[in-house]
C-alpha cells in the first residue's frame, strides 16, 4: 500500500496565450525528497513551477498535493497546502525590513480572499508566527543580524536567504526554489545548498530544485528530471543522469573537454 | 507682500486637499497598478455626503461617518475596477474607473441637482495673524491633512496589514507567492485612498463648494500632485499637492494683471495644473527610462 | 478548372467599397430626422478611426479627442463669420466656408503637433490625464474668450452655407442629404487611408510600437516622431469632423463639447475593438445610436410608472452609458467585435467538426 506522493504532476500544459511553454509534463516527489528539475534557459522550468504554484492557470493536466487535486487554484491556497516557492531573483520587498518580509511569509498563509479576516487571524496567532520567526533565525543566524534592515539593501546571497526564510514562515512540507544559483557566487552557493540539505535532513522539507545549473541540482538532489522546451526528455536517479552521455555533454561541460571517464570528474561549471 | 501671503494661505489649504486625493491615487497606483480617474469622485461624494449629514449629526461625527461611507463606496469601486484575474488589464481598469466616476456623477445629479453645496465653516470670524487674514477652516484642513498622511505612512511601515500593501507594490508577484491576495489588498488600497480624499473635501467645502460636476478637475488636480512624485511617493505627492495649491491660487490671484486673459481668469486653473504637470513630469522623466 | 478563392484582403476591400456606398446611398434614403443621427455616426466614425489608430498602435489614450474636435468647429465657425467679433454681421467678413473646413484641420493638426510634442513623452496614464486637462482647457478658453467665440450665450452662429465650386452641400438650415453623403464618403476614405497605413511599413513599425517601444527604438525606429504623426493625424481627422459638424447644426457653443464627448470617443474605440479601425466605425455607431436612445428615454415624462426628474436626460444617458461601459470592458475586455469575432469563429469550428 503506497502512500500518495506529496506532489504530484500529472499532464501539465501551460500556455501563454498561443505559445505552449509546457507541453504535457507529468513528475511527483515524495515527502523528504530532493528532486531537481534541470534543463536550459526557457525551457519552461519556471512555466511549470508557475503553473503547480497557481499564478497561471495551466491549459490542461492536474496538480495533486497529497492527493488532493489543486489545479489553477490561487497561490495563497497552495501556500495553505504546503508549497511555497523561493521565486527566481528572489523578489524580496526591498523597501521593507528583512523581518518585515519574514513575517510576510507567514501572513500570505492567513489570506482567504480578504484581508481584515487575514489580519485578525494573523494577529490571533501571533504568539505562534513569533516562535516560527525564532526558528528560522536560528536556522539561519545572519537573518537575525539584519532583521531592521531594508532587504533591497543586502547583498544577493543575502537576499537570497530572506526568501529562503519568508517562505519556510508559512512551515512548508515542500519547498520549490527557482534558480538558487542566479547571481550569486559560487561560494555563496555552496553555503546555501549546504543549508538546504540539513533543512531537508533535519525539518523534512521536500525540495524541488529547479535549476540551470545541472551540477548544483545533481550534486545536491537524489532525483532530477530533464526538461527540454516544454517536455520531460530524461527522468532518473541523480548518479545515473551525471554519468548519462547526453546530459553530461549538454549540461555538465562533458562534450567541451575530454572527461576522464573511469575517474569521473566533473569538470567546469555550469552550462 | 499681503495679497501673496493670503494666496499662500489659500493655496496650501486647497493644496492639501489636493494632497490627498493625490495621495491616494499614488496608493491605489503603487499597489495595483491603476490609475483611478474616480478619485475625483470620492471627494465630491465627501463634500456632499457632509453637506447633507451636518444638519443632523455634529460636525466631527458626521465627518467621520462620511469618510466611512465614501471608505466603503471605495471598496466596492476598487472591487470592480480590479476586475477579473488574468482577464482585465490596467488598461481596462482604467476604463473601467473612468465609467465609475460618470456613474458616480451622475447619480450625484440625480440625487443632489446641479447647484453648489456647501456648509457653514466651523468659525465665522477669520482670525488676524499679522495682517493676513486667516480662516479657521484652512487651518483644520491643513492640520487635519497632516495628520492623516503621517498616520497613513506609520501605517504602511509598521502594521502588517500595511506592509502588505507596500509589498504588492513592491513585487505583485512574490507577494501573490506568498499568498497575499492581490486583489483584496487593491480593494483595500481603493478603500483608504477613497476615505483620504473624502477627507479633504470634507473639510474643505465650506470653503471651496462642490458640485455634481466637480470630480473631473478634483481628479486632474490630485493627478498633478500624485504625478510630483512621479506616481510613487507619498511624500512627494503632498509636496506636490501644495506647490499646485498655491500656484493655483497665485496664477487666478494675479491673473488680470495679465493683458489678454480675459475676464474669467478662474477658468485657467486648471491650465496652471496642467502647465504645473508637464514640466514636473518632463523633468523627471529624463531620469526615468521609458518601456 | 479550378476556382481560385480571391485573397482575404481584396475581399476585405471589395466589402469595404460596398458598405461605403451603401452608407452613402443611404443618406438619400433617411428622413430629416434619423439623417441628422445618421451624419453624426460618421462624424463620430471618423474621429473614432483617428482614436483607434492612435491607442491601438502608439498605445496612447487620449481623452482630449473632443477637445481637437470643438477645435476644429470652432476653426471652422470663426474663420467663416470673420475674426472679429465686431464685423461679423458683415457678409465681407470672413473667408470662404470651403476654405474654413480646409483649414480648420490643418490648424487644429498644427495645434497638436505643437503639444504633441511635450505630451507624448508622457506614459500612458499621464498622456490620459493630460489631454482630459487639455479639453478642459480649451472649454475654459471659449468661456473666458466669450467676447471672441460667442461663449455659452449667445454662441457662435454660423450660417453660411457651405458650398464647393458653387455645388451647394449644406442648405440655409443646416444638413442636407448631399452634406450627409458626403460625410459617409470621407469615412470610407478614412477607413481606407487607415487600413493602408496598417498595412504599410509604417504600419509594421507602428505594430512594433504597440508591442514594445523600448525594442522598437532599439531596432531603430523613430518612436517619438512616429507617435507624434498618428497624434497629429487623429488631431486632424477630428478637427475635420468638426468642421463639417459646424456647418451642419449652424450654430456653436461649449455644451455641446462637454468632456463627455471625449469619453465617448474612447468608448467607441474600446467597444469596437482596440486597434481594430472596423470596430471604431462600428463602435461609433452603436455608441451614437445608444446615448441617443438613451436620452430619449430620459426625456420621456416617465417611466415604467416612476416619475423622472428633469435631470433624467443627463442621467439616464451618461449613468446607463457609464454601467454599460464597465459591463463590456469588464466581460469583454478586447471590446465587443473582437468578442462577437471569436463567438462566430468558434460555431464555424463547431460546425465543421461535424
Amino acid at each position: 500500500m503506497s502512500v500518495a506522493p506529496l506532489l504530484e504532476i500529472d499532464g501539465l500544459v501551460v500556455k501563454y496565450g498561443p505559445a505552449v511553454a509546457l507541453d504535457g509534463v507529468s513528475l511527483s516527489l515524495e515527502a523528504g525528497e530532493r528532486v531537481a528539475l534541470i534543463g536550459p534557459n526557457g525551457a519552461g522550468k519556471t512555466s511549470l513551477l508557475n503553473g503547480v504554484c497557481g499564478l497561471v492557470k495551466p491549459a490542461a493536466g492536474h496538480v495533486l498535493l497529497d492527493g488532493r487535486d489543486l489545479t489553477g487554484r490561487a497561490p495563497g491556497e497552495i501556500v495553505r497546502a504546503g508549497l511555497t516557492q523561493v521565486p527566481e531573483g528572489r523578489q524580496v520587498f526591498p523597501t521593507l525590513p528583512v523581518e518585515a518580509n519574514l513575517l510576510l511569509g507567514a501572513y500570505g498563509r492567513e489570506f482567504r480572499h480578504e484581508l481584515v479576516s487575514a489580519t485578525l487571524r494573523y494577529i490571533g496567532r501571533r504568539g505562534e508566527i513569533s516562535m516560527r520567526l525564532e526558528r528560522v533565525y536560528s536556522l539561519m543566524p545572519k537573518l537575525r543580524e539584519l532583521r531592521e534592515r531594508p532587504a533591497g539593501r543586502t547583498s544577493g546571497g543575502e537576499q537570497q536567504m530572506v526568501a529562503i526564510g519568508r517562505a519556510l514562515m508559512a512551515e512548508p512540507r515542500l519547498l520549490a526554489i527557482d534558480e538558487l544559483s542566479l547571481g550569486l557566487a559560487p561560494l555563496v552557493v555552496q553555503d546555501l545548498s549546504e543549508f538546504l540539505l540539513r533543512l531537508n535532513e533535519e525539518e523534512g522539507v521536500a525540495l524541488l530544485l529547479v535549476e540551470q545549473n545541472a551540477v548544483l541540482a545533481l550534486e545536491l538532489c537524489s532525483r532530477a528530471y530533464v526538461l527540454e522546451a516544454g517536455r520531460l526528455v530524461l527522468a532518473g536517479p541523480s548518479d545515473e543522469l551525471e554519468r548519462n552521455e547526453t546530459v553530461r555533454s549538454a549540461y555538465l561541460g562533458g562534450g567541451l573537454e575530454v572527461a576522464d571517464a573511469e575517474s569521473g570528474t566533473q569538470t567546469g561549471l555550469s552550462s | 507682500m499681503r495679497e501673496f501671503l493670503q494666496l499662500v494661505v489659500v493655496g496650501v489649504s486647497t493644496g492639501s486637499a489636493y494632497a490627498l486625493v493625490g495621495i491616494g491615487m499614488v496608493l491605489i497606483f503603487r499597489t495595483t497598478g491603476i490609475v483611478n480617474f474616480a478619485q475625483g469622485s470620492f471627494a465630491v461624494l465627501g463634500g456632499l455626503f457632509m453637506v447633507e449629514l451636518v444638519d443632523d449629526i455634529h460636525g466631527l461625527l458626521a465627518g467621520l461617518v462620511a469618510v466611512v461611507l465614501v471608505a466603503l463606496v471605495g471598496s466596492l469601486v476598487g472591487f470592480v475596477a480590479v476586475g477579473f484575474r488574468h482577464r482585465t488589464t490596467p488598461l481596462a481598469s482604467l476604463i473601467i474607473t473612468l465609467g465609475i466616476a460618470l456613474l458616480i456623477t451622475s447619480l450625484n445629479l440625480l440625487a443632489f441637482g446641479d447647484r453648489p453645496h456647501t456648509y457653514p465653516t466651523i468659525f465665522d470670524r477669520a482670525w488676524d495673524v499679522g495682517g493676513v487674514l486667516v480662516q479657521p477652516q484652512y487651518v483644520l484642513v491643513v492640520g487635519v491633512t497632516l495628520v492623516a498622511a503621517l498616520l497613513l505612512t506609520l501605517g504602511l511601515q509598521r502594521t502588517i496589514a500595511g506592509q502588505a500593501l507596500v509589498a504588492c507594490a513592491d513585487s505583485r508577484r512574490a507577494a501573490e507567492l506568498v499568498g497575499i491576495d492581490v486583489r483584496a489588498v487593491a480593494v483595500v488600497a481603493f478603500a483608504v485612498s477613497a476615505g483620504l480624499s473624502a477627507l479633504g473635501w470634507v473639510l474643505l467645502t465650506p470653503v471651496d463648494p462642490v458640485n455634481y460636476d466637480s470630480d473631473v478637475r478634483i481628479a486632474i488636480n490630485g493627478f498633478a500632485a500624485a504625478a510630483f512624485g512621479g506616481l510613487a511617493s507619498i511624500r512627494l505627492a503632498y509636496v506636490g499637492g501644495l506647490v499646485l495649491g498655491i500656484a493655483q491660487q497665485l496664477v487666478v490671484g494675479y491673473a488680470d494683471k495679465i493683458p489678454g486673459l480675459g475676464q474669467q481668469a478662474r477658468q485657467y486653473e486648471l491650465a496652471a495644473a496642467l502647465v504645473i504637470m508637464l514640466v514636473l513630469i518632463g523633468w523627471r522623466a529624463r531620469h526615468e527610462v521609458h518601456e | 478548372m479550378t476556382l481560385r478563392t480571391p485573397s482575404p484582403a481584396l475581399v476585405r476591400l471589395a466589402g469595404t467599397l460596398a458598405a461605403g456606398s451603401f452608407a452613402i446611398w443611404l443618406s438619400y434614403q433617411l428622413s430629416p430626422g434619423d439623417r441628422s443621427l445618421y451624419t453624426l455616426m460618421g462624424l463620430y466614425a471618423i474621429v473614432a478611426i483617428g482614436l483607434s489608430l492612435l491607442i491601438g498602435f502608439a498605445g496612447q489614450i487620449s481623452l482630449g479627442q473632443g477637445a481637437f474636435y470643438a477645435l476644429g468647429a470652432y476653426t471652422a465657425g470663426i474663420l467663416t463669420v470673420g475674426l472679429d467679433p465686431d464685423d461679423r454681421f458683415l457678409p465681407e467678413a470672413g473667408i470662404d466656408p470651403a476654405l474654413a473646413v480646409v483649414a480648420a484641420p490643418i490648424l487644429t493638426g498644427l495645434v497638436a503637433a505643437v503639444i504633441g510634442v511635450p505630451l507624448l513623452r508622457l506614459r500612458g496614464h499621464y498622456l490620459a490625464f493630460a489631454t482630459l486637462a487639455l479639453h478642459l482647457i480649451l472649454l475654459a478658453a471659449i468661456f473666458a474668450q466669450s467676447r471672441f467665440t460667442g461663449g455659452q450665450d449667445p454662441g457662435l452662429a454660423v450660417i453660411e452655407p457651405l458650398e464647393v465650386f458653387g455645388w451647394q452641400i449644406t442648405g440655409v438650415t443646416g444638413g442636407t442629404p448631399r452634406h450627409t453623403a458626403i460625410v459617409w464618403g470621407l469615412v470610407l476614405v478614412t477607413l481606407l487611408v487607415a487600413l493602408n497605413l496598417v498595412g504599410s511599413r509604417a504600419g509594421r513599425a507602428l505594430q512594433a510600437i504597440a508591442t514594445s517601444e523600448r525594442t522598437a527604438a532599439a531596432a531603430g525606429i523613430n518612436v517619438s516622431a512616429y507617435k507624434l504623426r498618428l497624434f497629429v493625424l487623429s488631431a486632424g481627422l477630428a478637427g475635420l469632423a468638426g468642421a463639417l459638424y459646424a456647418f451642419m447644426l449652424q450654430f456653436l457653443s461649449p455644451d455641446a463639447f462637454g468632456v463627455f464627448l471625449s469619453i465617448q470617443f474612447v468608448v467607441m474605440v474600446a467597444v469596437g475593438g482596440l486597434g481594430s479601425v472596423y470596430g471604431a466605425v462600428a463602435g461609433a455607431i452603436a455608441i451614437t445610436w445608444l446615448e441617443h436612445e438613451l436620452r430619449e428615454l430620459g426625456a420621456r415624462p416617465s417611466l415604467l410608472g416612476f416619475d423622472l426628474p428633469d435631470q433624467a436626460p443627463q442621467v439616464f444617458s451618461v449613468g446607463v452609458f457609464a454601467v454599460i461601459l464597465i459591463v463590456v470592458i469588464l466581460f469583454f475586455p478586447r471590446g465587443l467585435l473582437p468578442a462577437l469575432g471569436e463567438g462566430i469563429r468558434r460555431l464555424r469550428s463547431v460546425r465543421h467538426a461535424d
